[in-house]
């Protein structure tokens, strides 16, 4: 049977999983006028823009292709641009480069500066005017069939314990492979923990040039490491993993890098760089649910898979790591261990512990992980997406700042 | 990989680790049956869920393989049958404190 999903079809091709008014400042002085208009209308995203003033040229650029990449995404219906005047900030960050990029998409994208609107408060009644008349039109889209390749999904993999190599990640490593084979995108990522393991990886880079690439991103990220005078391990492995009965970095980096599935690694690209060709890709980029959700959203992908390990973890119904900062893109939870499953069984949507009890094979499970991504793409809600909060977003910059 | 009742190997043709599917009490015995495994392991410590267990006896400064890979090296004599983690196992990579 052909796996299809229905998606809100969009003017460039691309289709949505979700269908967003996106409110977005451009500037850090513009974030509180985006918070109240965001908060006065349903329907619409915001994100709070991370200080620009002081970071250099690299950290500027990040941020650009970030709200740029949000924007563009295809859970993105329309975009409001929140900017304080025309043609002002630094180069990389002014207004119309957002507003240009996002036009050439074919989505709506109306604009709201404060020295046109006269003032603050004048700012917010016309803001909210507009996104509500955009909330209105967004909601007139309506869901079609899309088959696997207008599907781009990125993974993760977070409280890792032994069950995350035995039956976890190699469960989202076969969809990724089927989501390949029919033409769609996937990344991964989280460059210390493949630290160990790069050898293994850099066989399955698409060329030397890739390859290199992955060498250098890997041997840049471990000399940082060095460069603290710290042992790693005090780091990485995080305590959870302990815990749960990983060892070393070695051994968590082997065990993660079997959730990217066996396809050719396209491309190495840089934090929240947009993926705009079919394959596999691997993101060069720091770990953190409340970084990593936003990066991936901003390269395209529309689903943002955590595979969570959990021995580690205490207690029960311990709430996600992170909910929001997909920013317009929900964030599914998964597990290859059944103990915390049950444990969380409400933060947790999906659990392939199921191959380890001997229930299921790993072809079963994943079968079954596509047949309910194909669900969640098509509107049914994570948990994730049932509770309200705004994690803490931090975009990767890696400084300094002056 | 290998999978029993009581354990995973995840190399069976190389490593000198498994991991246990159920906790094991000391005392246990294990019996692997498996393409290149025929042994019998007692288990020396009670070991939790889904941590590793010696499937033979690991001289100290030997590798640690699990995956058909080195995961870190011992850094004790480990026996056959004993816990395999952070206390008599050490990394190597991203070892900061060891640059002078």
């Amino acid at each position: 049977m052909d796996k299809t999903f229905l998606g809100y079809p969009r003017p460039d091709g691309s289709a949505g999983i979700r269908n967003y008014v996106l409110v977005l400042p451009v500037q850090r002085q513009m974030n509180i006028v985006a918070k109240k208009i965001s908060e006065a209308v349903p329907g619409t995203r915001t994100v709070i823009f991370p200080g620009e003033l002081g970071r250099p040229r690299g950290d500027r650029q990040v941020i650009y292709r970030t709200l740029a990449g949000l924007g563009l995404n295809p859970n993105t219906a329309a975009v409001l641009v929140i900017g304080s005047r025309r043609n002002a900030g630094y180069d990389e960050l002014k207004a119309e480069r957002y507003i240009d990029t996002i036009s050439a998409s074919g989505k709506r994208v109306e604009v709201l500066m404060l020295a046109e609107a006269d003032g603050f408060y004048n700012a917010l009644g016309k803001g909210i005017k507009i996104a509500r008349d955009m909330v209105r039109e967004a909601s007139r889209t309506f869901r079609s069939p899309f088959g696997l390749e207008h599907l781009s999904l990125g993974v993760k993999c977070g409280m890792s314990d032994s069950t995350s190599a035995i039956c976890g990640n190699p469960t989202v490593g076969k969809v990724f492979d089927t989501l390949v084979r029919a033409g769609g995108r996937a990344v991964f990522s989280e460059t210390t923990e493949v630290i160990g393991a790069e050898h293994l990886l850099v066989k399955r880079a698409r060329n030397e040039k890739v390859a290199g690439k992955l060498m250098e991103a890997v041997k840049r990220t471990e000399e940082l490491a060095k460069a603290t005078g710290e042992d790693i391990r005090k780091t990485n492995p995080i305590p959870e993993n302990i815990a749960g009965g990983l060892t070393t970095l070695e051994e968590k980096s082997l065990g993660a890098i079997v959730k990217a599935g066996t396809a050719p690694i396209e491309d190495v690209i840089p934090y929240a760089e947009r993926i705009t060709r079919p394959g596999l890709y691997f993101m060069d980029a720091w770990m953190s649910s409340l970084s990593l959700p936003t990066g991936y959203a901003a390269s395209g992908a529309q689903l943002f898979l955590y595979q969570m390990g959990g021995q580690g973890v205490p207690g029960r119904e311990f709430p996600a790591p992170a909910v929001s900062s997909g920013v317009v893109i929900p964030i599914m939870y998964l597990t290859g261990n059944s103990n915390t499953y049950q444990r969380a069984s409400d933060t947790i949507d999906f659990n392939s512990g199921t191959v380890l009890e001997d229930l299921e094979t790993l072809d079963e499970a994943a079968e079954r992980l596509l047949d309910e991504i194909l669900k969640i793409a098509s509107g049914a809600k994570t948990s994730a997406e049932t509770i309200r909060f705004e994690d803490p977003i931090e975009l990767y910059l890696q400084g300094p700042s002056l | 990989m290998h999978s029993q009742k009581e354990l995973v190997v995840m190399d069976e043709k190389v490593d000198n680790v498994g991991i246990v599917k159920k906790e094991v009490v000391k005392g246990q015995i294990i019996d692997i049956h498996g393409p290149g495994l025929q042994s019998t392991i007692e288990v020396k410590e009670d070991i939790p869920f889904g941590f590793k267990i010696a499937l033979r006896d690991i001289e100290a400064k030997e590798r640690i393989l699990k995956f058909g890979e080195a995961i870190g090296v011992a850094s004790a004599p480990i026996a056959k049958g004993e816990m395999v983690h952070v206390h008599n196992v050490e990394g190597l990579r991203g070892r900061g404190d060891l640059e002078a």
